[in-house]
């Protein structure tokens, strides 16, 4: 009997290897769930949310959230994958693969009585050896070199999303993020806007080198598409508002009251006569230009209409994040006041036009010159598709991103995960590890095993003849070998252009020691806060 | 919810209350294609011209009778995930064609029946989503062969009517070529404007019981189901004012008070503002204007000077009515009360108050054939039958609007189905690898077009899918099935002038089998426990199998 039990007899306890096996059963069942979502051949699972909705995904990160899970162990692991997540953006599904069979291969060592420090302190040795490992391995990026970068982006998309629309989306990713990048500052994956559009498939998913905004021109008459535009990027109240003070009017004869009317109206005429000013100033006739004008705050009807006799296309009330990407998109500074407005102050784009679609609109701007913002534009033909597509399409960035910030790359396709075994396997027959320490290198160098394994179960071929089939053609080329999910035969990842970010294997190694680790070295699982003591259900 | 020590091993043990979670081919892959089977039998006894109806009664007591698959899995409330996915392609077809839900609804279904088979058969899901995949780009790329005409001219009423027929046909049996014509005279007359695109929007519908079908009728301009506020009923070869705002006295913004010191101010204010509103409509007047239309309300004094000065007045309550009045007339539309110069004013050849049934409608009538909005007035016994010909109405013109995007067309009467299944079966033949058992199920799955036609219409399917088999073997590949004569049962469709649109056919295809093969690759499902609220009383559960 537990103390606590003593002291709290409704307290709910687990003690000594009942810990440990309700750990190690938790994280084996979870690494379980995910398993089949591995790899390109991974499958999907279907979430159902409370309120009815659908979603279709089989990204790791995404799982662990909104997989209902409540377990306390899994809530653990779960955290790993965030946090996995939070600092990649990849590597979620092998890191849950990871912590499972970590602790899944010290059970084997546990059950003939090897205690849980020793394995802690063989796996920290082994993290040492495979952060070394990590660094020999990692392939160093020479300049810009676009090639690697685009087989990075489409190793990461097609785990998350069909081949055809990986392909599709790998171009876009590289580009998108190619084109934020500015010398000598760090990259805000920002600027990319990612907006969605529920409309024909998800191959018709396009990057738009400008802006797309989720609203149109709020007016019958403006112009749909123009060509040539200046753009004013404003936050100017073009409407009436009250004034803070209570005020009232007074007057004695309806027409003192008719030139109230007027003059309540003078002042919000006068600002939008300035603008007006500004467009004949730039756009002089017949040289085809044209002006936008796009504005935070709201435009009332009235002032729409003297924009729209004018031929300008305005927009009101549009997001705060978009004035930011639109004056990086088009250039020009976004102006606070429409005293002093200046041609500096202007932006261009070659097109921009309004696209409907049902009851939504939307507005393109496109064609900037030198665009510091680009849009993912996704399309699809329902939520689901679309939700999916942009969690590919955000951990495609974030992978392109590792790779300019890493300025390198490791062999993926399971290559740096069985190349780690064999080396920690070298490294304790070598005799470099002291005492039953070894047994714990050991049972780490079996778990990352997991990672090729179930490359090739998924792909619908037998781990383990796809391992045996690895150690005869490492042991004979001494090349970096992966798994081949077409065929189940030996690949090499270096040729085929399947690649691993660098920190996401740093994290992983890292994360799921630790994690492992810290679950290895529970003895005692308890629930007795004050909260609990009420009797469950009352 | 607090955590609890856990106790048995095993996922399930580990999520929240009430959640359900679903592993293994059986329970998901194998009871999502049970549902979705389920589902499209229920919607393929409606397909095609001699398709029933059904009745379906929402929780709120408003009834539908119809044979419109989309408004069928509209309103009964589907809950099963699966289903749900189904039901959501045949929508994005509603959404970008506007026809063929149908279509979406058995196709799917039949491929996921085919699928159940292949997977007895022991293939796999990966091999079978491979091969529908194989099978959809090949039947895309064979469509192109099947086409058998194009719309030349989008103004020769005979051809568009031909066109959009066979549409209006499965929805609405015997009265389909009355119906044809209405839409195509309405469509073709919103064709004036060259580079416009055509707008589904621009063709309104209006529906006044009575009398019967056949007295429908189509006309260049706008109908309202309104009174009129002033006492001029009628007016001909007019100019007509738009105004988005109120006809009455102008208000400021910021709170008016009226300061009046004497007796005397007193009485020149109303006197005052009463001159200030008689100059304003006089000015309107004086405009050359005979109709006011107004989006606000009109004043009883307005209403006086409106009357005194022999104006006619229509309000309407929304303001996409208003912008459609303009857009008919031709004017722009004015936000304040001010006298409208020539360039604003629009032009109606006739306007007039008119009583139709007992519904007092406004009419805005132009002569010429060409404008910008056309209504079409549908007469009907009830309620609910007009409200099925207006969907088969919807669907006609959303078929125009299709066609003025791709003006390729198909043999209809399952004549397309039957050769590309054919050419499917030849194709697979070549195929090397397991992926062939897809390719060729998927063409017979294609081949449950001809079939529920020919069972809905009461006849020996098996028979038909022979006859129609063998005269495609022999290249007569527009041949269909003959929905009229029994003693004949294969017609040229081509000739007969059953046609279907390239467009919607092609779209269908594709959401279909995209729907299909989303489901057929999930492999475990977690539902969350219903969120809380009240249920809407079950609906005798036709899908929820769970």
């Amino acid at each position: 009997m537990s103390a606590i039990m003593a002291a709290n007899p409704r307290a709910e306890v687990a003690r000594a290897s009942e810990a440990l096996a309700i750990n190690i059963s938790a994280a084996m069942g979870v690494q379980d769930y995910l398993k089949s979502n591995l790899g390109p051949k991974g499958s999907m699972k279907m979430l159902v949310s409370g309120a009815g909705d659908i979603k279709i995904t089989k990204d790791g990160n995404v799982l662990m959230h909104e997989s209902q899970i409540k377990h306390p162990t899994a809530a653990l692991i779960a955290r790993a994958a965030t946090a996995q997540d939070d600092v990649t953006g990849d590597g979620t599904t092998s890191i849950v693969l990871l912590i499972g069979e970590l602790l899944k291969q010290a059970q084997v060592y546990m059950t003939e009585g090897l205690h849980p420090r020793l394995i802690t302190e063989g796996f920290n040795a082994a993290r040492e050896k495979a952060l070394e490992l990590l660094d020999q391995m990692s392939v160093k990026l020479t300049g810009d070199d676009r090639e690697k970068l685009l087989e990075i982006a489409r190793t990461s998309l097609r785990t998350k999303v069909h081949s055809k629309t990986a392909d599709l989306l790998t171009s876009i990713v590289t580009e998108a993020v190619l084109a934020v990048r500015r010398d000598n500052e760090q990259i805000d994956l920002h600027m990319v806007e990612i907006m969605e559009m529920v409309h024909r498939s998800e191959m018709d998913t396009t990057l738009v080198r400008g802006l797309v905004l989720d609203h149109g021109a709020r007016h019958p008459d403006m112009p749909k598409r123009v060509t040539n535009a200046s753009i004013l990027t404003c936050n100017v109240s073009l409407e009436y508002e009250k004034t803070e003070v209570n005020s009232g009017f007074f007057y004695k004869s309806p027409e003192e009251r008719e030139k109230m009317v007027m003059a309540e109206r003078q002042f919000i005429i006068d600002r939008v006569e300035k603008i007006i000013a500004l467009k004949k100033a730039v756009c002089k006739a017949g040289e085809n230009k044209n002006f936008v004008v796009i504005n935070q705050k709201g435009i009332d009807p009235l002032s729409l209409d003297m924009l729209a006799k004018e031929g300008i296309m305005a927009l009101r009330r549009a997001k705060r994040r978009n004035m930011e990407r639109l004056t990086l998109a088009c250039g020009g500074i976004a102006v606070n006041s429409v005293d002093d407005l200046k041609e500096d102050a202007l932006g261009f784009a070659g097109s921009v036009y309004e696209h409907v679609l049902g009851e939504d609109k939307y507005t393109f701007i496109e064609d900037c010159k030198n665009p510091q913002s680009v849009t993912i534009l996704i399309r699809g033909p329902n939520k689901h598709t679309i939700t999916q597509v942009k969690d590919g399409v955000r951990d495609g960035l974030r992978a392109v991103l590792n790779t300019l910030e890493d300025g390198a790359l490791v062999p993926g396709a399971g290559a740096f995960e069985f190349a780690l075994r064999e080396h920690l396997l070298k490294f304790v027959n070598e005799g470099h590890v002291k005492g039953k320490a070894r047994f714990g290198v050991q049972a780490y160098a079996e778990a990352f095993l997991i990672i090729p394994k179930t490359l090739a179960q998924n792909a619908g071929f037998d781990g383990q003849d796809v391992m045996v089939k690895l150690q005869e053609e490492s042991r004979q080329s001494h090349r970096a070998v992966g798994v081949d999910c077409d065929t189940g035969n030996v690949s090499f990842p270096e040729e085929l252009g399947i690649w691993d970010n660098v920190r996401v294997k740093k994290q992983q190694i890292n994360t799921c020691t630790l994690i492992a680790t810290n679950l290895l070295l529970v003895d005692e699982i308890m629930r007795a806060g004050l909260s609990s003591l009420k009797a469950d259900g009352s | 919810m607090a955590m609890h020590v856990p106790s048995a091993p095993g996922f399930a043990q580990m999520m929240s209350d009430g959640a359900r979670y679903y592993s293994g081919l059986d329970e998901t892959v194998i009871r999502s294609i049970e549902a979705c089977r389920e589902l499209s039998q229920i919607v393929s006894t409606s397909y095609g011209p001699k398709g029933l109806n059904k009745m379906v009664v929402t929780h709120l007591g408003k009834m539908f009778i119809t044979n419109d698959a989309a408004t069928i899995v509209k309103e009964i409330e589907n809950e099963h995930p699966a289903v749900k996915l189904i039901i959501m392609a045949s929508e994005m077809q509603e959404k970008e064609i506007g026809d063929g839900t149908n279509f979406v609804l058995i196709f799917a279904g039949a491929l996921l029946d085919q699928a159940e088979e292949l997977l007895r058969m022991g293939i796999s899901v990966p091999e079978i989503t491979d091969g529908y995949e194989i099978a959809l780009g090949k039947a895309l790329e064979l469509l192109d062969d099947c086409v058998c005409g194009r719309v030349t001219n989008f103004r020769d009423s005979q051809q568009v009517k031909r066109a959009i027929k066979a549409s209006v046909t499965s929805k609405q049996l015997g009265t389909d070529d009355f119906l044809a014509g209405l839409i195509s005279d309405a469509c073709i007359g919103l064709l004036s404007e060259k580079g416009k695109t055509f707008s589904v929007d621009n063709v309104r519908v209006i529906k006044l019981l009575g009398s019967g079908l056949l007295s429908s009728t189509v006309m260049n301009g706008m109908v309202f189901k309104r009174d009129i506020e002033g006492d001029v009923q009628k007016a001909t070869d007019c100019k007509i004012a738009v105004y988005s705002c109120a006809l009455d006295i102008s208000q400021t913004e910021t709170k008016g008070t009226v300061l009046i010191k004497t007796a005397n101010e007193l009485l020149n204010y109303s006197k005052n503002e009463e001159d200030l509103l008689e100059k304003q409509i006089k000015a309107i007047a004086e405009s050359g204007v005979k109709v006011i239309v107004s989006g606000g309300k009109v004043g009883d004094m307005a209403l006086h000077f409106v009357n005194k000065y022999k104006l006619m007045v229509v309000r309407l309550m929304s303001k996409f009515d208003i912008r459609r009045v303009a857009n008919s007339v031709g004017a722009i539309v004015l936000s304040t009360i001010v006298p409208p110069t020539p360039d604003v004013q629009g032009h109606c050849d006739l306007v007039y108050l008119d009583e139709i049934g007992d519904t007092s409608v406004v009419v805005f009538k132009q002569d010429k054939a060409e404008g910008a909005i056309s209504t079409i007035v549908l007469r009907g016994a009830t309620e609910n039958s007009m409200d099925d010909i207006e969907r088969a109405v919807d669907d006609g013109v959303n078929n125009f609007k299709a066609l003025t995007k791709d003006d390729r067309l198909l043999p209809g009467a399952g004549a397309t189905e039957v050769e590309l299944a054919r050419l499917l079966t030849q194709y697979a033949d070549t195929r090397p690898g397991l992926e062939q058992y897809a390719i060729k199920k998927f063409a017979t799955a294609l081949e449950v077009f001809p079939r529920v036609l020919a069972e809905n219409a009461g006849v020996k399917a098996a028979d038909i899918l022979a006859k129609l088999q063998a005269a495609h073997q022999e290249g007569l590949k527009n041949v269909g099935f003959n929905i009229e004569d029994e003693a004949e049962p294969t017609i040229d469709a081509e000739k007969a002038g059953i046609l279907d649109l390239y467009m919607t056919k092609q779209q269908a295809m594709r959401l279909a089998v995209g729907a299909a093969v989303t489901l057929l690759r999930v492999n475990k499902i977690v539902m969350a426990k219903q969120a809380g609220g009240p249920k809407p009383p079950k609906q005798g559960g036709q899908d929820e199998d769970d």
